[in-house]
């Protein structure tokens, strides 16, 4: 912790920083301009879909597309059988858990291990960092404006596991799809609630321009973001 | 970071006929500009959307002491410890004795241009605590000792070539490849393990929500995402005029900076962090840190004028449409911030006497201000600028302009303040011209204005002035 003394300073600058900045005589400002707003707004369901779908390829995910929720579990053999993966690590957010992935891989021969299998941190990390090749989640929302994935991080959503795996496989049920960044922030951030310690929006695999100016995907994060959409099963019914 | 703002002048001139850096400025700013319009035009009214993000910046800094203790209220109720420091000193010891109390060697960072402005990295190393960017551009420009090139690309000038001997040399590339997407992944492997063990991670900070407490970092590669996620200690870095006031303007500035950073509509990555994380989670910081260095900026803050560059937001985007930048490049602003940005900044965080050329290398063009997101009148400033240096203001520690300098416009001055003396001094000018005309140009004037025909010529007079031209239609 910082000494005591160091504390007083710091106060004293707190302090110091504020005052001159309240010293200073505020201009009245100008209304904001009214935007109008954008179009996904005005958007349908199956619009909505189709620009998210749009988006995210033009990030260069790949979107596997399926009919219900029953079928996602053959998709999801199929990609990880395409991509030669073998070792997974699941989330066990309220998109996954029903699928019991860990029990379906068992009868694959794939590797699908909850983290909860880990209660030590260290132990978690040399996981996703050495060991598996895939970090399966789900969303709490998929913005269809920019293709982008909102994702809650919390007890069932540990950070790590759509990071730092070299690809990353989302399963995305069409009804957590949104216009909008505001109708997700909203919604997490809504007064009085629990605010999550982290909410992050993945638009696209990790990405780097910084040599001579060459794009490629897979800097630091992902290199492959492998997003599987359903219909969720309310949608089915009706 | 140590300044080298008086060499403006040199070092552009060098950077100038540095052609490997000029084939990259001449097509990569225009393209990160062009794509910018582009991906503006995804909204419906282009021209209010950014009307509205540079409203939310000027009430921003209006409502900046009330934003700030909101922030830190809220940050604090989530479970965050803010940390105040006046200047680059103070943070620096904040941050040193953080790494320090936790007996870390080595500190992962993400790119953060507020810790090359206070000069953290070298202090860190005499603390024998190793600084590692792990920004992939700004990693490189560190192991070459350079200052950023771009703000969005630091090292994007940097040929292959000296990238693979660097990495060869480190030991972190196994085969000779000058292949940029293989020196990438040489140095992902590299940073991966230290991202595997870090124990703090550091970070700056795009945008401070005041509603929340919540904080927000835009990125591509994945490095800052790390940086909050693996250690147990995240140490996050901010300067006051980061703070906006709710999630809403948080989320429309995000789509400007975007837009206006690489012409993207999002980054790869937004993570929005309120406190540390909660008991059960498995990653993520134990303990989160928010650090606010004010370094001159409360001062700066009294200035109605000066004021307005708090607006900044480090998109970039006025250094890709800049006539000056896209010439010499980033290097010869001297500092962590280049370009229109960087000349309306530099010279209030290091003081007039040492940014002098950086005002002045302008043409007053006004591109930077036409797509500023923030709003800033750059071209303003920079006239401003020069006037308080005229009038000797000390706050900004001009330094006098030359004697010949002044003394011309004195006799200016004088000539120009009566009618008769006006066209008496036309005349004689132009005799003067006359004398040193060659085929319709001139390329010097003996021993006046070297300064003007060191790089340039002049056109020669014409027959006659546009007044005698007048006069004579007149008479018609």
């Amino acid at each position: 912790m910082v000494g005591t003394k160091e504390r007083e300073v710091i106060m004293g600058a707190r302090e110091e920083i504020l005052e001159r900045l309240r010293q200073v005589k505020q201009p009245l400002l100008p209304p904001r301009p009214v935007l109008p707003p954008l179009r996904e707004f005005s958007f349908s369901k199956e619009e909505l879909l189709e620009r998210l779908i749009d988006e995210l390829t033009k990030q260069e995910a790949i979107v596997q597309r399926v009919e219900s929720a029953k079928e996602v579990k053959a998709k999801l053999r199929s990609v990880l059988e395409e991509e030669g993966i073998t070792k997974v690590i699941v989330s066990t957010d309220e998109v996954v858990k029903p699928f019991d992935f860990p029990g379906a891989g068992r009868e694959w021969g794939i590797s699908i291990r909850p983290h909860t299998d880990f209660t030590d941190r260290d132990q978690f990390k040399k996981v996703v960092f050495e060991e598996v090749q895939a970090g399966l989640t789900g969303v709490n929302f998929a913005v269809a404006e920019s293709g982008t994935l909102g994702i809650i991080h919390d007890e069932q959503e540990p950070r790590l596991i759509s990071l730092a795996p070299i690809a990353h496989i989302a399963l995305v049920p069409t009804d957590r799809v949104v216009p909008t960044y505001e109708v997700a922030t909203d919604e997490v951030f809504k007064n009085g609630q629990r605010i999550p310690s982290q909410f992050t929006f993945i638009t696209g695999p990790s990405m780097t321009a910084d040599i001579k100016a060459t794009p490629f995907k897979g800097m630091h994060g992902p290199r492959r973001l492998i997003v599987i959409i359903f219909d969720s099963p309310e949608e089915a019914k009706g | 970071m140590k300044a080298r703002t008086e060499e403006f002048n040199e070092i552009a001139q060098h950077e100038v006929k540095n052609e490997y850096a000029r084939a990259f400025l001449g097509l990569l700013p225009p393209i990160i500009a062009m794509r910018r319009v582009q991906v503006m035009g995804s909204f419906p009214d282009p021209e209010k959307a950014l009307a509205l993000s540079q409203a939310i910046r000027a009430e921003s800094v209006a409502r900046l002491p009330e934003l700030l203790e909101q922030f830190e209220k809220n940050a604090v109720e989530a479970g965050a410890k803010v940390l105040w420091a006046r200047d680059g000193k103070e943070a620096r010891d904040i941050i040193v004795n953080l790494a320090r109390e936790r007996g870390v060697s080595f500190v992962t960072k993400g790119k953060s241009m507020v810790t090359e402005e206070i000069g953290l990295n070298e202090v860190m190393k005499e603390a024998q605590i190793e600084p590692i960017e792990t920004d992939l551009g700004e990693f490189i420009a560190q192991q070459l000792n350079r200052p950023p090139f771009h703000i969005v690309g630091p090292a994007i000038n940097v040929p292959v070539e000296e990238i693979r001997d660097l990495f060869m040399k480190m030991g972190i590339l196994k085969e000779d490849t000058t292949d940029p997407v293989q020196l990438g992944y040489a140095a992902r492997l590299y940073l991966r393990d230290k991202f595997h063990h870090i124990k703090l991670g550091l970070t700056g900070i795009n945008m401070a929500v005041a509603e929340t407490g919540t904080i927000i970092n835009v990125e591509n590669e994945g490095n800052i995402r790390f940086n909050k996620s693996s250690p147990r200690t995240q140490v996050s870095i901010m300067t006051p005029e980061k703070v906006v006031p709710d999630m809403k303007d948080a989320m429309h500035l995000l789509r400007l900076l975007c837009r206006s950073c690489t012409g993207q509509k999002i980054s790869a990555y937004v993570t929005m962090d309120t406190g540390p994380k909660k008991r059960g989670e498995i990653d993520g910081p134990e303990e989160l840190f928010i650090v606010i260095v004010d370094n001159g900026r409360s001062i700066f803050y009294q200035d109605e004028k000066t004021r307005e560059v708090l607006r900044c937001i480090r998109c970039g985007a006025c250094l890709n449409t800049c006539p000056v930048y896209t010439k010499i490049g980033g290097y010869p602003y001297g500092f962590a911030y280049s370009g229109p940005m960087g000349q309306i900044l530099n010279p209030l965080l290091l003081g007039f006497d040492r940014t002098a050329d950086l005002y002045h290398a302008c043409t007053l063009c006004g591109t930077c201000r036409s797509i500023c997101p923030a709003g800033i009148d750059h071209p303003a400033l920079f006239l401003y600028y020069r006037f308080r240096e005229v009038e000797m203001d000390a706050r900004f520690r001009p330094k006098r302009r030359p004697a010949k300098e002044r003394l011309f416009f004195r006799i200016w001055h004088m000539a120009n303040k009566k009618r008769a003396r006006w066209d008496f001094s036309i005349k004689l000018s132009r005799v003067m011209m006359k004398k040193y005309e060659k085929e319709g140009w001139l390329s010097s004037m003996g021993q006046f204005f070297t300064g003007w025909f060191k790089e340039r010529d002049f056109p020669a007079a014409s027959r006659q002035t546009f007044r005698e031209w007048w006069g004579q239609r007149k008479g018609r």
